[in-house]
């Protein structure tokens, strides 16, 4: 692995005050913007309900950024794969969401939805079942990616599956689970996945207090995962997760069991990541086989590294910038977004190893 | 230390593609005992420490540690049984700090959890502290192990075994490309550390043996050529001819 | 004997007899229904072929009629003068005219000149089953010199016996069809089961025996898809196993150097169109032409990025997936988002029919015969070159190869474009059966990785292993899983297989796997 990457806990420069004072400043600007939507249509101040939307959007990003990062940045544990815990999170999202429309589907069927109707199903694969009730579904949103991260990793770390086998592995993972939702019969909807939906704990989601709502749930989902991230870094359990990523086999000698450190932080990275997809869902209104698409995940590794990884904040950072780029330039020039972002994994490995916060870091020094 | 325990080879063989690293290696180490194991370039010094420590697991033969099966358990196992080992090139976190790296050593439960929930009571910072001084690194101790020197490294890294508490210490060519003084106060230190524990040690350095003053082993072509005092090992015509050519 | 008489008779008078009935029969075609479906069953009797326009012309609606004189585009079909047709009406006909028309049609055919037609008309009697085809097939037989035609009549032959009344004519059918190995020949059997419980047992064992002949075709048709699948896998893996397997790079946009040489291909054919007597070498030409392009991209990459990041492998990862979505979208813009055509030459098209009824396509064999070409090319290049012991030496111990005067940035850029540069042929060989399209190469990367781990890093022969047995496991579950289930299957089997070997198949053990 690469050399040194400080982990914050070591680290004086910058102030530690100043970052966390950086930190709160933005979650208080983010959390303004739901409000600032709210001021009438001629307002400077005014956000646009698109503003609004979209910053929700990268919340979930930021948050699928952190969870990437605690596993690749901490522990050296690089998934390609990310967005398929990202994408099934909101699979979960999108089945509650789909038994909440109800009859108001163009069939009208009082349980199944559109698409089971129109395949021809008698009834509500097993597999549905449950999903009606809203913890249930967020439940499975958390333990559904977290199994799958779990028996992967578990399959992987105990046979010492490591570096760029483990990158390919998880990548050939999202791409078959990708082929697999691809499938009509699979009873995911094909092709089309879910959308059309209507409502959420009983709120209609073209509603202004259903927007707001899901940004304030996003938001809140990443100042806690935040938190819990800082916690774990702080921790011995931290420190070990840094030592396996620089020398692992040395802490086999030290006694711990390097296969169960991974599983944790893996397992706990991919749950991180399907609660992320589980609030993206509602938030974009929409969720299909693309999300597993294996460009996607690996796009999600390049906020991490342009941020800079290793560093918690820098994922969310770079989460936000590399989308506010990509939103800006494929308005305008949809053509030169691929060269950009295609540029940016190229400048963002030679040129800025460290990422932006590593370039904040040497301009404070 | 509730129970003495020696460790235990017989018969061992490693093949790799029918390179016979280890070839019907056997010996014996005694609780407490100090152990110089010389051998030329490919003898299996370094296999076997591979053995031991679970890193590479045996073709045939058996390796215990008093009552434990060594070929059954893996590298972390085998460590919290109270085996350590030094590496050839020494491996420290270069991304910790020295106290840090100490602390990680420092023998307590290994569990994810544990670690989440693991605070430094006064009885640890006080045991880091001591090794700290030991080693010669207290004036160091919220650095970064990535900026030390390469003897500093070494000093971590036997610092670190000390905090793991061990009963059987490996340590692999511990005064490789050391200055003659860093190589005087290694020996020191290692003899030191000895005390009560089982220490093997690989080197390649005869001088550094003869300072070590204890049993030493031979091995060639992964089995066991000579076994004895330095002296009688030198004066060995089998150990003669194999390092003063054939 | 009498048959046999009969038949020498019909066959020495056929000429004169034939006439005769033809122009006996036509008339009856400007009749009713009932006389229009005899005259159509005498025509097809009599082996005339006049016969076969006038009763090609009725099935179609194009026979016209004025009173009981029969028009056949504009001339009296039984004189075949020109004639005025004004107030022709056209003959119209029923279902059991058509019926008729369909068995006289086939018979007709099988003297037809043409070995197409002939073959065309015994599918169509094998279909239509009448015992009245057996003289006119028996006939053909006996005159049939190709191979394929007269193996395709006697099975209409034996399906026609099956319906004829004499059982010991049916037991001929029987055993005729039992030499079979077609689904058509073991449908017949079954339904003639049904018919003549009489003689169930010998129409079992007949089906027995296609049974054991089906499941052996099927196998080898499995292997072979499996077989073809493994070398396209080969193909892409090949350059794969060089740039990962013997130099630890990974490089993500090998997928599309692939594309790269699959638009190559396009590129030189295109260039040749204009020189038609070149245009059936373009593909030939394409294959040095797709190595050095793809071989100098990747010696570009190599020098200009990736040696910046040697010893960073999950680095190289990231900023080679990033050089491949620039290449990809460079194309795209180049060459346009739709698949480009590229054509087979004639010597590619077509199938191969082995005994047993396998049939093989053309072009799959031949990617076959290249991927082999190619990895022999490899293992030669390595083997025997002065730069394949240079690799090597590099591979082994790039300080030493160093201070013996060996050049190692010049042999990193050399064995990054040769792997490269076999990428770019398996591009030429995957234009032959792959859309060429700018995300090509993005179908093959994973799966190229899977063969590599399969197959154990830095094995050449690994790699031929590793594909082959990939290919040929995913055809066998194909079958009952589908084709996206069985890759499925293959990735999970891999993650199984791989903790019980995780060096993959043919690793390198010992010291040397642990650098």
């Amino acid at each position: 692995m690469s050399g040194i990457t400080a982990t914050p806990a070591a680290r004086g420069i910058p102030p530690r005050l100043l970052v966390r004072g950086a930190i709160l400043a933005g979650i208080a600007l983010l959390a303004a913007l739901p409000l600032l939507n709210l001021l009438p249509a001629g307002s400077a101040l005014r956000v646009s309900d698109f503003t609004v939307a979209v910053t929700g959007k990268w919340i979930c990003y930021a948050v699928l950024a952190l969870a990437i990062d605690i596993a690749w940045g901490y522990a050296g544990i690089l998934s390609l794969g990310h967005g398929a815990f990202f994408a099934l999170g909101g699979y979960a999202m999108g089945m509650h969401l789909m038994r909440l429309i109800g009859p108001r589907g163009v069939y009208g069927h009082p349980v199944l939805p559109d698409f089971m109707v129109f395949l021809g199903y008698r009834e509500l694969p097993w597999y549905w079942l449950g999903f009606e009730h809203f913890p249930y579904a967020l439940l499975m949103a958390l333990l559904v990616p977290g199994a799958l991260a779990f028996i992967v990793g578990w399959l992987s770390f105990r046979s010492r599956i490591t570096g760029v086998y483990f990158s390919i592995l998880t990548q050939a993972m999202t791409y078959a689970l990708m082929l697999a939702f691809f499938r009509n019969d699979m009873g995911f909807g094909g092709n089309n996945g879910f959308t059309d939906f209507k409502e959420l704990l009983g709120v209609p989601l073209n509603t202004q207090a259903a927007r707001s709502g899901l940004f304030y749930a996003a938001l809140l989902l990443l100042a806690g995962c935040l938190f819990l991230c800082r916690h774990i870094v702080s921790t011995k359990l931290g420190r070990v997760l840094v030592a396996v990523r620089d020398a692992e086999s040395r802490v086999r000698f030290l006694g711990y069991s390097v296969t169960s450190f991974k599983l944790a932080v893996f397992t706990l990275s991919g749950m991180m990541a399907g609660l992320a997809g589980a609030l993206y869902v509602p938030l974009v209104g929409i969720i299909n086989p693309g999300e597993f698409a294996p460009g996607n995940s690996i796009e999600a590794v390049i906020w991490v590294a342009v941020g800079g990884r290793g560093t918690l904040i820098g994922a969310v950072l770079g989460a936000f910038s590399v989308n506010a780029v990509k939103t800006w330039l494929t308005s305008f020039a949809p053509d030169l977004w691929l060269f950009a972002l295609g540029g940016l994994f190229v400048a963002v490995t030679l040129l800025l190893p460290q990422g932006l916060v590593g370039l904040f870091r040497r301009r404070a020094r | 230390m509730t129970k003495r325990q020696g460790l235990y080879l017989d018969g061992v063989s490693v093949v790799f593609d029918g390179f016979r690293a280890l070839n019907n290696l056997s010996l014996i180490v005694d609780p407490g005992e100090l152990r110089a194991v010389i051998g030329p370039n490919g003898a299996g010094k370094t296999t076997m420490m591979d053995v031991i420590t679970g890193k590479t697991r045996p073709t045939a033969g058996t390796v215990r540690f008093g009552d434990h099966d060594l070929t059954r358990m893996d590298e972390a196992a085998i460590a919290n049984l109270g085996i350590g080992r030094k590496f050839q090139k020494p491996t420290v976190f270069d991304a910790l700090t020295v106290f840090e790296n100490l602390e990680l050593a420092l023998k307590a439960p290994r569990d994810p959890l544990s670690c989440l929930r693991w605070r430094l009571n006064a009885v640890s910072r006080a045991r880091i502290g001591a090794v700290l001084e030991e080693i010669g690194l207290a004036a160091r101790a919220a650095d970064l192990a990535g900026v030390l020197s390469h003897g500093q490294r070494q000093w971590l890294e036997i610092g670190m075994l000390l905090m793991q508490d061990p009963e059987l210490l490996l340590v692999d060519e511990p005064v490789a490309g050391m200055t003659d003084q860093e190589t005087e106060q290694t020996a020191a230190l290692l003899r030191r550390i000895a005390g009560h524990r089982s220490v093997v040690v690989v080197e390649h350095d005869l001088e550094f043996v003869r300072a070590l003053g204890e049993k030493v082993t031979v091995l060639h072509e992964g089995t066991m050529l000579s076994e004895g005092s330095i002296d009688a090992v030198q004066n060995d015509p089998r150990v003669i001819e194999v390092y003063l050519g054939r | 004997m009498a048959r046999l008489l009969l038949l020498i008779v019909l066959l020495l008078a056929r000429p004169a007899l034939a006439q005769d009935a033809y122009l006996d029969a036509l008339p009856g075609l400007a009749g009713g229904f009932g006389a229009q479906a005899e005259a159509v069953e005498r025509l097809g009797a009599g082996g005339n072929p006049r016969a076969l326009p006038v009763l090609r012309a009725l099935s179609e609606g194009r026979l016209m009629k004025r009173d009981s004189t029969v028009i056949l585009n504009g001339t009296d079909a039984a004189t075949g003068q020109p004639l005025d047709a004004t107030g022709a009406e056209t003959v119209r006909i029923n279902n059991r005219v058509r019926s008729a028309l369909r068995g006289a049609l086939g018979r007709l055919q099988l003297v037809s000149a043409n070995p197409d037609e002939r073959f065309a008309a015994a599918e169509s009697v094998f279909r239509s089953r009448s015992a009245e085809n057996i003289p006119g097939l028996e006939a053909a037989i006996a005159r049939e010199t190709v191979p394929r035609v007269k193996e395709r009549q006697e099975l209409a032959l034996a399906a026609s016996r099956l319906v004829a009344p004499d059982a010991a004519v049916k037991r001929q059918g029987i055993a005729t069809l039992g030499g079979a190995s077609s689904e058509d020949a073991r449908a017949l059997l079954l339904e003639a089961r049904n018919a003549n419980p009489e003689l169930a047992a010998e129409i079992d064992a007949a089906i027995a025996a296609i049974d054991t002949r089906l499941t052996f075709k099927r196998a080898a048709e499995t292997l072979f898809q499996g077989l073809s699948l493994g070398s396209v896998l080969l193909l892409a893996a090949l350059g794969l196993a060089i740039t990962f397997g013997v130099m630890g790079v990974i490089n993500m946009a090998h997928g599309e150097f692939v594309m790269l040489g699959a638009y190559t291909t396009f590129v030189v054919q295109e260039a040749c169109r204009g020189i038609p007597w070149l245009l059936p070498w373009s593909l030939p030409l394409s294959v040095p032409a797709a190595f050095l392009v793809a071989g100098l991209a990747g010696a570009a990459l190599e020098r200009g990025l990736i040696r910046h990041l040697y010893g960073r492998p999950l680095e190289t990862l990231l900023m080679t997936f990033g050089v491949g979505m620039i290449l990809q979208q460079a194309v795209r813009l180049a060459f346009g988002a739709q698949n480009r055509e590229v054509i087979s030459p004639a010597w590619m098209q077509g199938t191969l029919p082995l005994p047993g009824g396998i049939l093989i396509t053309q072009n799959r064999l031949w990617v076959i015969v290249f991927a082999m070409l190619v990895l022999l090319l490899a293992i030669a290049a390595i083997r025997l070159t002065r730069f394949g012991l240079e690799m090597r030496a590099v591979v082994q111990n790039r300080r030493i190869a160093a201070t013996m005067g060996i050049r190692t940035g010049r042999v990193d850029a050399l064995t990054f474009a040769f792997g490269s540069g076999i990428a770019g042929m398996a591009g030429v060989a995957l234009s032959q059966i792959d859309n060429v399209s700018p995300n090509l190469g993005t179908g093959y990367i994973i799966d190229s990785f899977m063969v590599v781990v399969f197959g154990g890093v830095g094995s050449l022969v690994g790699t031929l292993v590793g594909s082959m047995g990939l290919g040929v496991l995913n055809k066998v579950i194909e079958p009952w899983a589908g084709a996206v289930l069985a890759k499925v299957a293959v990735l999970v089997i891999i993650m199984l297989f791989i903790q019980r070997r995780p060096r993959g198949l043919f690793a390198l053990k010992g010291r040397a796997a642990d650098a």
